[in-house]
């Protein structure tokens, strides 16, 4: 997964400099490109910190900083052979502690990953929490959440997805036909609770997504995968959008916009409205639309096109009728 | 002439270095006339208050980080302000000596702090691990084929936990379930969680000692964080507010009619506790009725609430709601 390279704050590079100075202590020479590597960070990152690093130091006892209380390094390995060796150091003995939101960060991180089978040994898991609790400056925020679940369909699918295997399974899509796919799964994801497989589709011959609770009678074949995840440009976002896709307008209260997750593009215009925004989705049909606008009662309205209003109408009347048809 | 700006992370590596090798503590004016990135700035026996309000700034970036920046009071003169000494103690500092972690560990903590991909809590992973490459781990690369993540969409979300950590009491409007207005509500917040894919705030009601569970979604306003303080809870409240939720969603059973072949028949049965009674009706498990109704609605005529009579109502009403809304 690419992620975007964000220009570094000043807070971030000192934690950077912080992390670097006993790292180069443990190493009595290491090359930049080797610490590079280490930090996963480009080369210039490093050069930068350790030119600062080999300039600094604490103001010492006359308060003017003279050259005992400067770090230093062997500028020649530095500038000629793009080694790093301290032959000075001040201050800094050790690696410090995490802060408390970044001990509980991982923490909540290791308790929805340990729902999975991998890292089924509790023992192990508590062990590394501790350690982070312990490791950090303060009490870790108090936070946690429930392991992610792993039902019988996501199991095969990481298998199949290790082992490099074409899988097949029953899909019913949001317009409720069902279809029998084959497909090269390239990578599970999860947001929160919701399970998605993404991958090649063989029936459609492009990059699909699939809600693992939308697949039935999954099964593993022996035939290998024809696209790898390098092959194929799986996107970010989870939904797959298409120039085909229709515009559709709506309305909605400000503080539900964050419910509609990824339907509203981030670069969508937002129109304030008398008490609403008004702002576009994207959608390839009506059929998931009048689904996500049902579960929003009362707080999103299709504006445009007509089409798509009828289409929620009748959803929902459809679905209020049901009620007087029975006992 | 002017002087050449020193760049922010160096005043600020400097202030660490210098406060970390300092046994007794430096006073402000000792920081602000000696230290590199203030002391080019320094006017003696002038105004610095542009520099003053500086330092206030630097030091809520450090200790954000999780760097102990102290302050501490004269004896002889409690009250001066002029007089407070600051240091970094270094045993609160440095991660202590007996805390190390194999590769397999420093691998996995990778994963966990994938699981945020998004704001604070993604740049507060970030920076673990960059203090845990700084003990020099090998650690390989994640898999990326496998992706599990877990997203905050809340508004209330980062108010919160900031008021988590400094322990102050906090009020906003809360639209309780099934209430048509909000209302204020102060409370001392305990521990945010996630159960069942939404985030919870699990709190304190200063004036009742009772606990209290908030759902984030339904916080209407923005929180208002007092300047009152209250005292560490000796509780595990996160793992108790986990239990509670849990124990809520078990005792709540909604009896449904699913239309086989529908999307509602693929995707309910999947849901964790579900089961099918002797006249084929799904039991289904759930924790707030009003979500729960909204996401009932969401699946139009494929579902007819059978009981609850309370949850019957609310979907009727949101499907009539959202059909008349489009009509």
């Amino acid at each position: 997964m690419v992620r975007k390279v964000q220009p570094l704050r000043a807070q971030d590079k000192l934690v950077y400099l912080l992390a670097l100075v006993p790292y180069l202590m443990d190493h009595d020479r290491v090359s930049v490109a080797e610490a590079a590597a280490h930090f996963g960070v480009p080369e210039q990152q490093i050069r930068d910190a350790v030119r600062l690093i080999a300039v600094s130091g604490i103001p010492g006892e006359t308060a003017t900083y003279q050259d005992s209380d400067l770090f230093d390094i062997a500028w020649d390995d530095f500038e000629e052979n793009d080694q790093i060796v301290l032959t000075h150091m001040v201050a800094i003995d050790d690696s410090p502690r995490f802060s408390a939101r970044e001990a509980s960060a991982l923490i909540v991180g290791l308790q929805y990953l340990s729902g999975l089978p991998e890292h089924a040994d509790r023992a192990a898991i508590a062990s590394l929490m501790s350690k982070l609790s312990r490791g950090a400056s303060a009490q870790p925020t108090a936070m946690a959440v429930e392991a992610s679940e792993l039902d019988e369909t996501l199991s095969l699918m990481r298998e199949s997805v290790a082992a490099g295997t074409q899988i097949e399974f029953d899909y019913r899509n949001s317009r409720g036909e069902s279809e029998r796919r084959h497909i090269d799964p390239l990578r599970v994801e999860s947001v929160d609770t919701d399970w998605y497989v993404r991958g090649w589709c063989h029936s459609r011959e492009d990059v699909r997504t699939f809600r693992v609770d939308r697949i039935s009678q999954p099964a593993m074949t022996s035939d290998a995968i024809t696209h790898t995840a390098g092959d194929v440009n799986l996107p970010e976002t989870l939904f797959d959008t298409s120039p085909e896709d229709i515009e559709v307008t709506i309305e909605v209260v400000e503080s539900a916009i964050a419910l509609l997750g990824d339907y509203v593009a981030k670069d969508a215009q937002l129109v304030p409205t008398s008490d609403r925004v008004r702002t576009t989705v994207r959608v390839p049909h009506f059929h998931g639309l009048k689904r996500l606008i049902a579960g929003l009662p009362g707080v999103v309205t299709v504006v445009a096109p007509s089409e798509a209003r009828e289409a929620v109408a009748r959803w929902t009347r459809a679905g209020a009728h049901r009620y007087t048809e029975l006992p | 002439m002017p002087l050449p700006k020193v760049p922010n992370e160096e005043r600020l590596f400097s202030l660490v270095l210098a406060l970390l090798s300092s046994e007794a503590g430096l006073t402000k004016s000792e920081i602000l006339s000696t230290v590199q990135g203030y002391r080019q700035r320094f006017v003696h026996s002038g105004d610095n208050a542009n520099l003053e309000r500086q330092f206030e700034r630097d030091k809520d970036d450090v200790r954000e980080l999780g760097v102990p920046l102290e302050t501490i009071e004269s004896p002889e003169q409690a009250g001066n302000n002029h007089n407070l000494r600051y240091r970094i103690p270094r045993a609160d500092y440095e991660l202590p000596e007996d805390i190390s972690f194999s590769a397999e560990e420093s691998t996995l903590l990778g994963l966990a702090a994938m699981v945020w991909r998004e704001g604070s809590l993604s740049e507060e992973s970030r920076r673990a691990m960059v203090k845990l490459r700084s003990l020099g781990i090998a650690t390989a690369e994640p898999v990326l084929s496998y992706a599990p993540q877990l997203r905050v969409r809340d508004q209330s979300f980062e108010p919160l936990r900031s008021a988590l950590d400094k322990r102050v009491v906090v009020s906003f409007d809360y639209l309780k379930p099934g209430d048509q207005t909000s209302s204020q509500r102060t409370v001392a917040p305990l521990a945010l969680v996630q159960h069942q894919g939404r985030w919870h705030l699990y709190a304190k009601d200063p004036a009742t000692d009772l606990f209290k569970t908030f759902l984030l979604r339904r916080i209407v306003s923005p929180i208002r964080a007092s300047k009152k303080t209250f005292e560490e809870s000796t509780i595990d409240a996160a793992t108790r507010a986990l239990a509670e939720l849990e124990a809520v969603w078990m005792s709540n059973v909604a009896v449904l009619n699913v239309e086989p072949g529908t999307d509602a028949a693929t995707r309910l049965s999947k849901r964790r506790g579900a089961r099918t009674s002797a006249t084929a009706a799904l039991e289904l498990h759930f924790t707030d009725l009003n979500i729960f109704a909204d996401e009932l609605a969401s699946f139009g005529p494929e579902v007819v609430v059978v009981s609850p009579p309370t949850l019957r109502t609310a979907v009727i009403e949101r499907l009539t709601r959202t059909a008349a809304d489009h009509g």
